[in-house]
């Protein structure tokens, strides 16, 4: 999503209409794939996109999407991260003694959970700013937190929140009625941001039209078919939240180009007076904040924190996420939507995989699969062509 | 290739845009500038040519801010300055535009023109940016300078070596700038591409801005500039006037046939 002047006055119909998607088309691979998985599992199963199957499937991301999130911060100025799950369990743990054992109002075991996140992942972020890779940073920072879970668990080595505010955070639901109400604002307010924004070209009304509309149904339908008996889920509505936040913010903002000039040309940010050295500690930052909502809504969901908090699969899944939705690895390119696109393909493979009662061991190859194929077809479709370049 | 503009008439009686007198700078024991002079005015094209190591990039450098020189001073417009960073040059009205072009490869035109001085919503109104403001502005500069893009939106790392470059000269026009410094700006060209920056350097002429271009081409020199400043060890060692020389004599300048010309 950028800016829209499409020079294509007096071109052939089949160029406007390219025209008019030119460069929006970079969530089409992951899309697909999408509608592959779910294609396939529907057909063998109409519970898979049942309403109720469908929240589930969201409520199980949740987690994942929130993470991956603040990984596509930081894989959009061209850093990695490999610490943020097993801090998101460190964070979780610290709100669960803070809320729990300690009985301080949540609000505040929260604001200290995610304080936590965020000095921590911007402690890591300083050290690579003065020039040690990411990956060595946040692979000994990984080591290190799996050491601090053990120190900030009790010696029973977990803390079970269960019938707590803390539990409260997974299960509670936002009314209806108010859902819809929030829904309609939104759509509203970026319907009517968009028409303002619209160049006179006829290219730019269309696209605000299809946008508009293609927001609408997602926005109501999404509120719908997510709603359970009382009302939408609360983690469908913070990854919400925090996903049209990072969208306002990478595309509508000077951070935003900001972040993604530093990914794409360091040198050229620098000169352009870009703060570099900031601007990932920044991404950092985020990712931290990210990490300790995610971990807090994941404990709140299993109801307890132990020493497996944000271990397991969860690291590698967030990473895997932002890229099968399109994030590159090399910085600069991609956008917040992958986080959530991805976290649904790798999501709906395990899902329909235990729906459909197939052995685990088929998650495994199908989600490796993917992730290889999705990020394949981004490759081709970025370079425009089957074959790779000859040197 | 564009007809070649005459210098304006009044060049030589106004007072230079910028002013460099008695600059030097070492690195270590190596001399790169002795005791360079040089005067550059609006409206005129200035030639930088010398050979490998004659201290071309460092004086380009000390101009736009990169390097502080040892000793010697610059005055803009009869004020003395003290440039000692890109930014500073900017404020004073100095654009650089690098031999590396400093494009971010993965975003479009407007991003990469506007890119840190991006133009934004007041706080009340969320700090957004003003992609409508931008867009024209961009669109004027670029017009300006004839340079034509086939797209706003896409990013410019798959645009032709002439449509980068001028991309990074019109980015350098967004904050309309007195003094244009272009290092190198047809190296990587091709023939057609090479006759398109030319002619962005005789629009910026035209638009009443200074010009100092660094060139191993002789050719593009003899084309565009109104003055060839020849620098030979870190010395200015000759200069030349639109006419008063030939290839042979620039040549000559440049490897130390005749020493002492100037």
């Amino acid at each position: 999503m950028s800016t829209q002047i499409g020079r294509t006055d007096g071109a052939p119909a089949w160029s406007r209409l390219a025209g008019i998607f030119e460069d929006r088309l970079s969530n089409i691979p992951v899309l697909m794939v999408l509608g592959a998985i779910w294609l396939f599992f529907y057909t063998r199963n109409e519970a898979f996109l049942s309403s109720q199957n469908i929240t589930n499937l969201i409520l199980q991301i949740a987690t994942t999407a929130m993470l991956a999130l603040g990984i596509v911060f930081v894989l959009l100025v061209g850093e990695i991260d490999l610490s943020s799950a097993i801090l998101s369990g460190v964070c979780a743990t610290v709100v669960a003694n803070y809320a729990v054992t300690s009985g301080w109002n949540i609000y505040l075991a929260l604001a200290a959970g995610i304080a936590l996140g965020m000095i921590a992942m911007v402690i890591q972020a300083v050290i690579v700013v003065f020039g040690v890779p990411s990956l060595i940073v946040t692979l000994g920072g990984m080591v290190v937190f799996q050491g601090l879970l053990l120190v900030v668990l009790p010696p029973e080595f977990t803390v079970s929140v269960g019938g707590t505010d803390y539990a409260e955070i997974a299960s509670a639901d936002v009314p209806t009625t108010v859902a819809y109400l929030v829904a309609g604002v939104v759509w509203v307010g970026y319907t009517i941001s968009r028409w303002i924004h619209a160049r006179g070209s006829s290219n730019d009304r269309i696209w605000a039209g299809v946008l508009s509309l293609v927001i609408g149904v997602a926005v109501f339908g999404g509120v719908t078919v997510l709603s359970r008996a009382d009302g939408l889920p609360l983690p469908v509505v913070i990854l919400g939240a925090m996903l049209i936040v990072a969208a306002y913010v990478t595309t509508r903002t000077r951070y935003g180009i900001h972040l993604y000039a530093v990914g794409g040309d360091r040198d050229a940010a620098r000169r352009a007076g870009i703060p570099v050295s900031r601007m990932i500690i920044y991404s950092f930052a985020i990712l931290g904040f990210c990490a300790a909502i995610a971990g807090v809504v994941d404990a709140a969901r299993l109801l307890s924190v132990s020493n497996s908090s944000g271990g397991g699969p969860l690291m590698l899944n967030a990473i895997a996420a932002a890229v099968v939705g399109g994030t590159s690895l090399f910085g600069g390119r991609g956008s917040v939507w992958s986080a959530l696109l991805g976290a649904l393909v790798i999501g709906s493979i395990s899902n329909g995989v235990q729906l459909l009662g197939y052995s685990p061991e088929v998650q495994n190859f199908a989600t490796g699969g993917v992730l290889v194929v999705a990020v394949a077809m981004d490759v081709v479709i970025t370079r425009g062509s089957l074959w790779p370049r000859r040197a | 290739m564009p007809p070649a503009v005459p210098p304006s008439a009044d060049s030589a009686t106004t007072t230079p845009f910028l002013q460099i007198s008695g600059v030097s700078k070492h690195f270590g024991g190596v001399r790169a500038l002795h005791e360079v002079d040089l005067d550059l005015r609006r409206g005129e094209v200035i030639a930088l040519v010398g050979d490998n190591g004659a201290g071309k990039s460092t004086l380009v450098n000390v101009v736009s801010g990169v390097q502080r020189p040892d000793s010697g001073v610059l005055h803009v417009n009869g004020v003395e300055v003290r440039l000692d960073s890109p930014r500073a040059a900017a404020a004073v009205g100095i654009h650089t535009v690098y031999q590396d072009l400093s494009l971010c490869d993965n975003l479009d035109a407007v991003k990469n023109l506007f890119l840190g001085l991006e133009e934004t919503d007041p706080w009340w109104r969320g700090r957004t940016l003003r992609r409508r403001a931008m867009e024209r502005r961009a669109r004027e500069v670029l017009d300006s300078m004839s340079v034509r893009l086939r797209s706003f939106t896409a990013p410019v790392g798959g645009m032709s070596g002439g449509q980068r470059q001028g991309i990074a000269i019109c980015r350098a026009l967004v904050s309309d700038p007195s003094l244009v410094l272009l290092d190198e700006p047809t190296a990587a060209l091709g023939v057609s591409q090479r006759a398109e920056v030319l002619d962005l350097i005789l629009r910026l002429k035209e638009d009443n801005r200074g010009v100092l271009v660094i060139s191993h081409d002789l050719k593009d020199v003899q084309h565009v500039a109104d003055r060839v400043v020849v620098l030979r060890l870190g010395s200015k060692v000759a200069e030349f006037s639109r006419g008063d020389y030939t290839s042979s004599d620039l040549v000559a300048a440049i490897t130390g046939a005749h020493e002492g010309v100037a």
